[in-house]
């Protein structure tokens, strides 16, 4: 009986908290979105520099394949890495980029298809995109429009799936291909760029046939749903830490505010209801690795806690701040947001909940 | 992650399987008294000694069985036990509060004497802590005790006092060094009710039964040797076992029972009237989701337990979130019933006698006893998350 963390997946957590830190701080997060006036970032997502810093440090292919220049490990390392990118606000579409688009091309593409994009995505050199959605095939070429997809203004490529059941489909498009027209959308989330993708008989080319696309397909799908739950959970204890050291210097009617129950206990009550969030966060992943019974249970419940639990949290944190938390120099905006992304994303919780009660 | 047991404890497993296949059918039925006192409960509770699933750690000097330590056999003979729905033999404040203080700090001759018929249920306790003016603030408690020749004399009142008629003693937090400041000047006494001077009266509770009691202490002489450990040692004394009962408090395997219950008794009511009523669905799946965080957080637990970490501020959560889950889902289970849920006992529609609506009840006088809730997030927020503690009033002007 282990349950928790490995010593190797501690030390990515260690390893990576710090490179964040260094590297790709909040501040540096900051430049990049102050200086955005349309609201569509330059990102790390369209950063190489940051985007090869973060394969050496080998997040970017950590549930890929290692012939294909992934590290071979599973969701649950994945989990570790996506509360380090909630926490560091990190500019990166990580369900989408490593986890989704990538799994599935790993499980349903060809082997040519495979060494072509696998080994790119886990250097950094390749951002790939994942979108569902209805699309008319004709002669090897996609009509339709595809709505909340990721990295639309910078990725090289977009997994793009159809159809339900023994009617899935699934195809690579390229950002080159003709008549794809991509249009950014500002959303709630200012770290994240999501927008729509315009497909006018535009060549694709179909991942090779799969036994069962569709069960891959929630199966990928799963996994994006634990790694937004892990970035929320992430971006939640970080709040909740910023908010407590901030209650700490501030000062109201002669003494610190974090001294005032009314304070502590807001900050309790979060705590209270974070720490048992990591935990099921933890076996949602363990589960999904292993194949569990319960695994897609217990990832439909995962994402509404989630959604439910950092929700709150998020709003106790920033309330924390008084004024300053409704400003745009306060850094709790940022995770307010990032949790309101990834809340409505893949689910939200009157959604995975009533999905829960059909599994 | 490894969550599986190893050949050693699934072997361990078989052998409390084994022995449950045998004898379930001589256990006394489970009740919702926290103390049922018959001659079942000790016959069960002797049986279960010498197969070594009660007082399992207890030294065989005391009465226990004698075995090491090991929380992984605990789990699992809590989880096959609760899976039959199978007592788990005697209970109470003697048991869960007392043996344990009395291993770590009484004499060998208390020991001796109260620890072999406590772990056998022939000699039940019951708590003496609170008082009327010291309920969240207990260290101001005010009864006090003093010493005339080899006897201690205590006067007082003490509250919220659980099973104090069945009880044949107690173990009590009396001021004994009024000079010394309000944590230093208390000592640990064990009293035996009989005394000359006991005075109980019950308490009527909000769910119309009496389960605890005030007891009014005059002139109540007991033996000097009744202390336990050193004067003025009381407060460490009885904190040490105040964390046994708040990890006891809100653990899972009951919160688990009750959603099994609360699913059924919304099975039997959509069937008939709702057709499927997916707003209870949906709260019913939170409840569920918070249950499970729970119980993984319970096994996050007792792998920094077994690995002798400590767990830090996480530790401190379950009381606070177990007990409201708790009341949490009777709730749903109520409103399930609909015009059903107002019937209480005896009336001849209630469901199971208005077992819900007393679960309910009790389970608010959960959140509220051994701390409570807002006692439990200052712990958090102050012990865990190391914010300041509140200022202390300043009195008089």
């Amino acid at each position: 009986m282990d349950f928790g963390l490995s010593p190797e997946q501690e030390l990515l957590r260690d390893s990576l908290r710090g490179w964040l830190a260094d590297e790709l701080s909040i501040e540096r997060v900051r430049e990049t979105l102050d200086n955005d006036d349309a609201g569509v970032a330059s990102r790390a997502a369209g950063d190489a520099s940051a985007m090869q810093g973060l394969a050496e440090q080998g997040v970017l292919g950590v549930m890929l394949p290692e012939e294909h220049g992934g590290a071979g490990l599973g969701l649950l390392d994945a989990v570790v890495v996506a509360t380090e990118m909630g926490r560091a606000l990190t500019t990166v579409s990580y369900h989408s980029a490593c986890v989704t688009a990538p799994l599935l091309l790993a499980g349903a593409g060809s082997a040519e298809q495979k060494s072509r994009w696998l080994p790119g995505v886990s250097s950094g050199k390749l951002l790939l995109s994942f979108a569902v959605g209805e699309l008319g095939e004709r002669d090897g070429a996609l009509t339709g429009e595809l709505r909340f997809v990721p990295d639309t203004a910078t990725a090289d490529a977009f997994v793009v799936v159809s159809g339900n059941g023994s009617a899935a489909r699934a195809w690579l498009v390229e950002r080159d291909a003709a008549g794809l027209e991509a249009r950014d959308y500002q959303n709630i989330d200012t770290t994240r760029q999501l927008g729509e993708l315009q497909l006018s008989d535009t060549p694709a080319e179909a991942l090779a046939e799969s036994d069962d696309l569709a069960g891959l397909v929630a199966r990928v799908n799963d996994a994006a749903r634990v790694v937004l739950a892990a970035d929320s959970f992430g971006a939640c204890e970080r709040a909740l830490e910023e908010a407590i050291e901030y209650a700490g210097v501030r000062e109201q009617f002669g003494r610190v505010v974090a001294s005032f129950q009314a304070v502590k206990h807001m900050c309790a009550e979060t705590f209270a209801e974070l720490e048992p969030l990591r935990s099921l966060g933890w076996y949602a992943a363990f589960a999904w690795d292993e194949q569990r019974d319960d695994a897609a249970r217990t990832v439909a419940l995962l994402k509404a806690h989630s959604a439910e639990v950092s929700t709150r949290s998020v709003m106790a944190t920033t309330q924390v701040y008084g004024g300053m938390g409704f400003t745009w120099e306060c850094n709790q905006q940022l995770w307010f947001k990032r949790v309101g992304y990834n809340r409505q994303a893949l689910g939200g919780p009157v959604a995975e909940r009533a999905r829960a009660l059909s599994l | 992650m490894d969550l599986s047991y190893g050949p050693r404890y699934e072997d361990f497993r078989a052998e409390v399987k084994s022995f449950l296949a045998d004898n379930a059918d001589r256990a006394p039925r489970m009740t919702m008294r926290v103390v049922e006192h018959s001659q079942a409960v000790v016959d069960w509770q002797k049986t279960l000694i010498e197969a070594g699933y009660a007082a399992r750690t207890i030294p065989r000097e005391y009465g226990g069985y004698g075995a090491e330590p090991d929380l992984l056999e605990t789990m699992i003979i809590a989880e096959e036990f609760s899976a039959v729905r199978v007592s788990q033999g005697a209970a109470g404040q003697g048991i869960s509060m007392l043996v344990p203080t009395l291993l770590e700090y009484g004499s060998e001759k208390q020991k001796r004497r109260y620890v072999p018929p406590t772990v056998n249920a022939e000699l039940l306790w019951c708590q003496g802590y609170s008082e009327p003016g010291s309920g969240s603030d207990l260290a101001s408690l005010s009864t006090r005790a003093e010493l005339d020749g080899d006897q201690w004399v205590i006067n007082g009142h003490k509250i919220w006092t659980s099973t104090a008629v069945e009880a044949g003693m107690m173990f009590i937090l009396v001021r004994t060094e009024p000079e010394a400041s309000k944590h230093r000047g208390i000592s640990y006494l064990l009293v035996d009710m009989d005394t000359p001077g006991i005075e109980i009266r019950p308490l009527r509770m909000m769910t119309g039964s009496s389960d605890f009691n005030e007891v009014f202490l005059e002139d109540v002489r007991v033996p000097r040797e009744n202390l336990v450990g050193e004067r003025g040692q009381g407060w460490q004394i009885g904190k040490t076992t105040l964390v046994h009962e708040r990890n006891f408090l809100g653990s899972s395997a009951l919160t688990e029972g009750l959603l099994a219950a609360c699913r059924k008794t919304l099975g039997a009511v959509t069937d008939e009237q709702n057709g499927g009523n997916l707003v209870h669905g949906d709260r019913l799946m939170q409840l569920e989701a918070r249950a499970l965080a729970m119980k993984y957080h319970g096994l996050r637990m007792l792998t920094d337990r077994l690995k002798g970490r400590n767990p830090g501020a996480a530790g401190l959560i379950t009381k606070l979130n177990g007990c409201q889950l708790n009341n949490d889902i009777c709730s749903l289970a109520i409103d399930g019933l609909a015009d059903y849920g107002i019937l209480y006992r005896g009336s001849p529609h209630a469901v199971d006698d208005g077992a819900w609506q007393k679960q309910y009840m009790f389970q608010l006088g959960m959140i509220i006893g051994g701390g409570t809730a807002q006692i439990q997030k200052n712990i958090i927020s102050e012990r865990g998350l190391g914010m300041p503690r509140e200022p202390r009033a300043t009195t008089g002007s």
